[in-house]
């Protein structure tokens, strides 16, 4: 099991909902894909994209405006 | 802390936010005279920076002046006073939700696209009358048809837009 780490910082819709799924495709199962951002409409449309996939995910608000998504391939 | 939770942090649906926007639109509407558009006022305060500047611009035919009321000006009118309170309104509610936070440019990169896309937009505005705001979410409820040929188009060059973000941006 690998984490990748994916810097979505200062980055605005649909960007890195489009890097993620990107990365999701070269993960293996049972990767970890952990994105920063600090755009909240990522917060938003990530899980509803995640949700669709029927993938396992979580989000934390590490500092104000600023959150960490983990996305796990299933 | 629940209802601060709902109200202040949380993003509202689609549903909810759409709704209000209406409902703010109609109220606009009924108040001003003119439903709610955004890039007129940036043509405005270019007419404005240009006429400064000693640069004539010819108001007969780009009919400048035929959107301003009596008592407007290139810099204070109906539009400038809504792009700023939206700019108000939005950190007002990134305050409340305690996201309030200084964006940084990424790298150049970003920096380039941005300002090239910014000018493509503005310029797209200008020649087509309009952006989605004044187009689509204000034509469309006023029984334009330019709405809906707007709305077409802009689906098109999103899509286009999309790939060319796909391909060659990231």
């Amino acid at each position: 099991m690998k984490e990748i780490y994916l810097d979505c910082m200062y980055e605005v819709c649909p960007i890195p909902l489009i890097k993620a799924s990107k990365e999701l495709k070269k993960m293996e199962i049972g990767d970890l894909l952990i994105m920063k951002t600090d755009h909240n409409c990522s917060i938003t449309n990530v899980i509803e994209w995640v949700e669709k996939q029927k993938l396992k995910m979580d989000y934390v608000e590490i500092d104000e405006g600023e959150w960490e998504i983990y996305i796990e391939k299933t | 802390m629940r209802v601060y939770q709902k109200v202040f942090k949380n993003p509202w649906s689609y549903m909810i936010g759409g709704g209000i926007l209406a409902l703010l639109n109609i109220l606009l509407l009924a108040a001003t005279g003119t439903p709610w558009r955004v890039t007129g006022g940036f043509f405005y305060w270019g007419i404005w920076l240009l006429e400064t500047f000693g640069v004539m611009v010819n108001t007969d035919i780009s009919g400048v002046y035929d959107g301003l009321g009596p008592s407007e000006t290139l810099l204070f009118n109906t539009v400038s006073i809504l792009n700023l309170s939206v700019i108000l309104g939005a950190m007002l509610s990134a305050l409340s939700s305690n996201e309030f936070k200084r964006r940084k440019i990424k790298n150049k990169k970003q920096l380039i696209v941005g300002i090239s896309g910014g000018f493509l937009m503005g310029y797209g505005a200008r020649i087509s009358f309009g952006c989605n705001v004044g187009s689509v979410f204000s034509g469309i409820p006023s029984f334009s048809l330019h709405g809906w040929i707007f709305w077409i188009f802009l689906t098109i060059g999103a899509y286009i837009g999309a790939k060319i973000l796909m391909k060659y941006l990231l």
